[in-house]
């Protein structure tokens, strides 16, 4: 069924991240559209804590830092899993490699304040880790 | 078990209880008629890394008594404890944990009760059937007795048991695994540098050594917790401020300034004009490190849309700083912050350098001062003292990267910190700039110059919290309050402690 990629988007701005995340292995279309950033701030901020700043400023800096989609995976969605064990992916080569998204989860509980800065911060500091390895023009 | 000394510690069975007071009072007879002065200090100044071997421990007593040092060979009977010289093995096992994961060592003499410990790894005055015990908890706790008793050596100058002591650590830090076996490595190369004189140029390439830093970052949260809890305390002091200037007394790769700036950027109503002094060492080769770290965070400013300025300052050591140098600006129009993570315990080797920077600082005017600095006394004036505190410090430490899973990271952080082993105890003088103090002492000395604490509020605890919840690498980390500071631990010893201080009214 090929749905049209407006109306794919309008549907997907009502799923949540694990549902949004399978949908991004459908197919090249869903997997286009699956992975919009606005859908991603749908899902960061819907669940947040107000940090004070308006809409606009966050989606400059955080779109300049990586996006919302990253700043989920990476960061908030690790923050938002039971800390059960800590020993991770022993074939990691990052102490920060995020987890697996776990199938069936339930929906993350509202990220407080806390949470939502210690993520923007690892957010910034990995962006620039990244222009260590001479990334000049970037 | 005698329950009266179960309750103070020691495992002691009633059987045993005889043959043990016999001991002791054999002890206080050699103790009374020693001639030798320099063993009085055994009186007071014993540490007993085992209580519960109080048999053990009279034992060694007992055997440093009947068999004094020789000098004219290296005598490894002479060590106290149960270091060098294997002893006849009995059956029990030895079930007490290897000294240096025991951060307690009580020092004062065993109780004048009589008393008797349980039979563990038995020490016989006399060795007489030299069985050589390959138990390494027990190789462990002889480690430990041996390097300290190395330590001992060097200190009194007496060479030759100096060298036998440290090559013997060789052989038992073999027998060790982990975390145990690379502290004790690194010490024994710290002591042996500092016996045959092979200093370690402390001069090496800067470069080199923030490298290695950057490995110790990405491996555990020790750093990491030191930019965000002072971060934490830079925001809340630049919380109305239009213009806020930074003053980095070791930019090195400016690892802790994109948080903050990232901060700024999303502050409410709009992020202020960011300046960032930064201060590092000479670097060789001319290269420039200062500035290409300030093109980068530039970048960055502009990338998240904050106004950003920068300036590097090059300078050997932080008292060389003058405050007309920084260009700094009035205080109602510039909120000014001074940001030390691990650099101010290197002031203390030169006389008068602390003080020069704290006065510095002063003139700055700052609205904050946020000081990172390792939590352990590195400084003290005795040799020994100092290197038994470093043991049981860096065992911690190393014993907190174990749980790490990135092996060329950890190798990286492993050397790092076997650079600051081998300054503390090999160097001295102006050499030794690893001069670690504890928090207290900290506080005297910022107190005593004209700052208030400024405590750090409950958002940079909950956010080191979580920050060291999503650490892959263990559990065993912990965050503590202490009066307005914080201190990042591993298990029960704290590592690390951030401070705030503001000019005093």
């Amino acid at each position: 069924m090929n749905l049209d990629e407006n109306l794919l988007y309008e549907v997907l701005k009502h799923a949540d991240a694990a549902t949004l995340g399978r949908a991004a292995c459908v197919s090249k279309q869903w997997h286009r559209t699956a992975q919009d950033e606005r859908l991603w701030e749908l899902i960061c901020t819907k669940h947040w804590a107000n940090i004070g700043c308006g809409n606009t400023q966050l989606r400059s800096v955080v779109l300049a830092l990586g996006g919302f989609r990253r700043l989920h995976s990476q960061y908030l969605w690790p923050l938002s899993k039971p800390q059960s064990s800590s020993s991770a992916s022993g074939s990691s080569s990052s102490a920060w490699a995020p987890f697996p998204p776990m199938i069936g989860a339930k929906p993350p509980a509202r990220w407080g304040k806390d949470e939502v800065h210690l993520s923007l911060s690892l957010l910034s500091i990995r962006y620039y880790e990244k222009m260590n390895f001479g990334n000049r023009g970037r | 078990m005698d329950e009266l000394l179960a309750v103070l510690g020691y495992k002691v069975r009633s059987s045993d209880m005889a043959d043990v007071a016999q001991k002791l009072e054999q002890l206080e007879m050699a103790m009374g008629t020693a001639q030798d002065d320099g063993i009085s200090h055994l009186a007071c100044d014993t540490i007993h890394y085992n209580p519960s071997d109080l048999s053990g421990w009279v034992d060694s007593m007992l055997s440093e008594f009947t068999n004094p040092p020789d000098d004219s060979e290296y005598d490894l009977r002479a060590i106290p404890g149960v270091a060098a010289y294997p002893q006849a093995d009995e059956s029990d096992k030895d079930s007490s944990p290897a000294a240096v994961s025991s951060p307690s060592s009580s020092s004062s003499p065993p109780p004048p009760i009589a008393a008797a410990a349980a039979p563990s790894s038995a020490l016989i005055a006399e060795p007489t059937r030299p069985v050589v015990l390959i138990d390494s908890q027990e190789a462990g706790v002889r480690l430990v007795h041996t390097l300290l008793a190395c330590a001992e050596a060097v200190q009194q100058d007496n060479v030759k048991l100096a060298d036998a002591l440290v090559k013997h650590t060789g052989l038992l830090a073999a027998s060790q695994t982990g975390a145990m076996r690379k502290v004790a490595t690194y010490f024994a190369e710290a002591l042996a540098r500092r016996i045959y004189k092979i200093y370690p140029q402390d001069c090496l390439d800067p470069s080199y050594s923030d490298t290695l830093e950057m490995h110790f970052y990405e491996t555990c949260p020790y750093l990491k917790f030191a930019h965000f809890t002072a971060n934490q305390a830079i925001l809340e002091a630049f919380a109305t401020a239009n213009r806020v200037h930074v003053i980095d007394f070791g930019l090195k790769q400016g690892m802790q300034w994109p948080a903050l700036m990232q901060a700024l950027a999303l502050r409410p109503g709009g992020p202020p004009a960011f300046r960032l002094t930064g201060i590092g060492p000479p670097q060789p080769n001319n290269t420039d490190n200062l500035q290409q770290v300030g093109w980068k965070l530039a970048h960055l400013a502009e990338t998240i849309g904050v106004e950003f300025e920068f300036r590097g300052f090059v300078a050997n050591s932080l008292a060389d700083l003058e405050p007309e140098m920084l260009d700094l600006r009035p205080a109602d129009v510039e909120a000014v912050a001074v940001n030390s993570v691990f650099e101010l315990h290197r002031l203390l080797g030169r006389s008068a350098g602390m003080d020069k920077v704290l006065s510095t600082i002063k003139a700055m005017k700052p609205k904050i001062v946020t000081v990172v600095e390792q939590e352990a006394n590195h400084n003290g004036p005795v040799f020994v003292d100092r290197f038994t505190e470093a043991l049981h410090y860096y065992s911690s430490l190393f014993d907190s990267l174990e749980g790490s899973t990135a092996s060329q990271d950890l190798v990286m952080s492993e050397l790092y910190l076997g650079r600051q082993i081998c300054n503390v105890v090999a160097c001295e003088g102006g050499d030794r700039v690893e001069r670690h103090e504890t928090l207290t002492q900290w506080r005297a000395r910022m107190e005593s110059a004209g700052f208030d604490p400024v405590h750090l509020g409950s958002n940079a605890y909950k956010q080191a919290s979580m920050l060291l919840a999503l650490f892959a690498g263990g559990d065993g980390y912990r965050v503590e309050e202490n009066n307005g500071a914080l201190m990042l631990g591993w298990h029960t010893r704290p590592l690390i402690a951030t401070s705030a201080w503001q000019l005093a009214r």
